[in-house]
């Protein structure tokens, strides 16, 4: 599903050129939950904003269901970000100001799903991770770490992506609830047949994935 | 919820900051408006004053005022090339005489000229007062002290004015208004002893309509009595200019041409052809002259509204595109979010231009309240400071009307108010927008150059 060949990219620091991602191979079948193990700075996040579209590498190949994402345009990036992965941040990265229900929809309406849609499909991915009704109409400010993690993973869900990227998702959690997110995802990995690539510097968790990938120095290793 | 919903609901997420941006903006619209509204007001004011003061120029000869001065009258040859001139609609021409009673013949006022026959057996309706007496005691220290002691006897009588002209106009006579009360007017272009008597001159002589009066020794039949509200006028006599010229025994000379133009854009071209052809002999003075006096004031309130105008309007400009910029950057994050969730930069630029927009919608509410308010108290300010800075109008040179009508145009000046119409919201309206539109480009242009990996660098 997700094949990654001799991709590397490079930045501009001063006058030095720093290689971030250098020369990565990977290949992770589809509905399996693999994860990017490494030190801070190894270049494990900047390898998962590549694989999304986020940012553009250097050189190299990403192909997702056998498409080259490295040689679309913008345009047809925006349409792969929003159709085909689905994002989870350390952070949550919620919109402060809308209500967990509304955060859940926003990608829908990205897709052009009438409201209707959208909302019922939000409330059964919400109850699907675990977010009791009460908390619907909450916004992220009343919410714990988990729940708001709860909502980020529905929000990544919402437009049935092939793949779902988490960057650290249990980073700001308690062992006990980053436990409960991690068997979320690979519940989901079974379930939904979706294909997880999880960043993280916990061995712990990366010992539960299927496929993990070590990362130093911007190489696998 | 769509990305417009998005922006609208943005606004309040900081209430105190949104309440803060609300008022400035909301001051800055409140000042647009304001200016915007005094700008037409005094445009509005500048045209009527034009329109009342009239297109007209005056030339009399040098060195005369009145019945006042020395110097050359001007004649008909000067007429004539003012008629020929480019632009001129219109040529009137004037000559003034002052008739002395036959039984007080001797009393010397001012152009009481004993040796002519410039005599009629009417009396003056005017009072001389302490100032006639003062004008006679003047002439009489000038004068042999044997007639001087004669004039003593006399009884005193104030000279009677009478002016022949061309054409009857206002601005031939000087007056502001003139109704025929009874009679007829009389023609101005023929020769005939007729006259033209005013209200008060005819109730002191009771003159009516067909009763006749002698001048220069000869008999004048009254055509009409008339009435102009003016005191001296209303003890005048006015009589075709021919009539009064062969009387007088001043054959083709005139006192002044009142010229008319086409159009106010074509008085000062006129006015300059005039000088040159007649030269220094004559003074010309126009209306534009005079106007310019009186609109002086009102252009100083339109100088300062207009850049008030556009101040108000680039600082409201200036005041959303620094509070979106401000804004754009404190969510650069959110933006990431966005556009890693899907979101196109049209979505993103459109979410933020509403919020703009919103702001300023609801700043134009109350600037326009505010506006609304201030508008008149701020007029008011405007006018003070402008006529504290300018010389009054009026003063000098010939043309008693036109002092009048600038006199009234500097009374009305305090009386000027601001009227918030329909035509003005939508201008507010519009200058919000536009403000919304030109403060909101920019920051969404640095939207659209956020990229998502941007953010999660910043992580």
């Amino acid at each position: 599903m997700l094949k990654v060949k001799n991709l590397t990219k490079e930045f501009q620091s001063g006058d030095h050129k720093v290689r971030a991602v250098s020369g990565v191979n990977m290949d992770v079948p589809q509905g399996v939950f693999s994860t990017i193990i490494g030190k801070s700075g190894s270049g494990k996040s900047t390898l998962l904003s590549l694989i999304g579209a986020l940012d553009k590498p250097t050189s190299g190949e990403i192909l997702v269901d056998d498409q080259d994402i490295t040689k679309m345009s913008d345009r047809k990036l925006i349409k792969y970000r929003r159709e085909k992965i689905g994002f989870i941040f350390q952070n949550y990265n919620l919109i402060p100001n809308l209500t967990a229900l509304e955060n859940v929809m926003l990608p829908m309406e990205f897709c052009g799903i009438r409201k209707a849609q959208r909302q019922k499909r939000a409330k059964e991915l919400l109850t699907e991770v675990g977010l009791t009704r009460d908390k619907l109409q909450r916004r992220p400010g009343r919410l714990s770490g988990g729940e708001q993690q709860r909502v980020a993973i529905a929000r990544a869900l919402a437009n049935k992506p092939k793949l779902i990227l988490a960057d650290e998702p249990t980073g700001n959690l308690d062992s006990s609830t980053g436990k409960i997110i991690i068997d979320l995802l690979k519940n989901l990995a079974k379930l939904e047949n979706t294909t997880i690539v999880a960043v993280t510097h916990d061995p712990g968790i990366a010992s539960q994935a299927k496929i993990t990938f070590h990362l130093k120095d911007g190489k696998i290793v | 919820m769509g990305m417009i919903n998005r922006g609208i609901k943005n606004v309040f997420r900081n209430g105190i900051r949104t309440i803060a941006i609300v008022f400035i903006l909301a001051v800055s619209i409140s000042m647009a408006l304001v200016m915007f509204m005094a700008l037409k007001t005094v445009n509005g004011k500048i045209d009527s004053v034009k329109s009342s003061i009239g297109n007209t120029i005056t030339v009399s000869p040098a060195g005369i005022r009145g019945f006042e001065g020395g110097g050359t009258l001007l004649t008909q040859e000067n007429a004539n090339t003012i008629k020929s001139l480019a632009n001129v609609s219109s040529v009137t021409e004037t000559l003034t005489d002052r008739l002395r009673n036959e039984n007080s013949a001797t009393s010397n006022f001012p152009g009481g000229d004993t040796s002519s026959n410039s005599t009629t057996n009417l009396n003056s309706s005017i009072e001389p007062g302490s100032f006639g007496n003062r004008q006679r005691n003047f002439e009489n220290q000038s004068q042999d002290t044997s007639t001087s002691a004669n004039v003593s006897t006399q009884v005193p009588s104030m000279p009677i004015s009478i002016t022949g002209v061309n054409k009857i106009s206002n601005a031939a006579l000087s007056v502001s208004e003139f109704n025929l009360t009874s009679g007829e007017k009389i023609d101005p272009t023929s020769s005939e002893n007729v006259a033209m008597v005013g209200k008060d001159l005819a109730e002191k002589n009771s003159l009516s309509v067909g009763s006749t009066f002698t001048a220069y020794g000869q008999t004048i039949k009254v055509a009409g009595i008339y009435d102009t509200g003016n005191t001296f006028t209303n003890g005048s006599i006015i009589m075709p200019i021919k009539t009064v010229q062969n009387l007088s025994s001043q054959t083709d000379q005139i006192n002044s041409i009142i010229v008319e133009t086409d159009s106010i854009d074509s008085v000062s071209p006129v006015q300059t052809a005039i000088k040159e052809k007649l030269g220094s002999s004559v003074d010309v003075t126009s209306s534009q002259d005079r106007s310019s006096q009186a609109i002086e004031p009102l252009q100083n309130i339109k100088t300062i509204s207009f850049y008030s105008l556009v101040g108000a309007l680039v600082a409201g400009a200036i005041i959303i595109f620094l509070v979106m910029v401000m804004i754009v950057r404190e969510r650069r994050r959110e933006i990431g979010v966005l556009k890693a969730i899907g979101a196109s930069n049209v979505v993103v630029t459109g979410q933020f231009v509403s919020e703009a927009l919103t702001l300023t919608l609801i700043s134009s509410v109350l600037g326009v309240i505010l506006g609304i308010v201030l508008s008149n108290p701020i007029l008011k300010v405007l006018v003070s400071n402008s006529q504290s800075t300018s010389s009054s109008p009026g003063e000098g040179g010939p043309g008693r009307m036109m002092r009048m009508g600038i006199e009234g145009v500097g009374n009305t000046l305090n009386n000027l108010h601001a009227v918030v119409g329909i035509d003005i919201l939508l201008y507010g309206l519009s200058a919000a927008l536009i403000i919304a539109v030109v403060g909101s480009a920019v920051p969404s242009f640095l939207i659209s150059k956020i990229r998502p990996a941007e953010v999660m660098r910043a992580e």
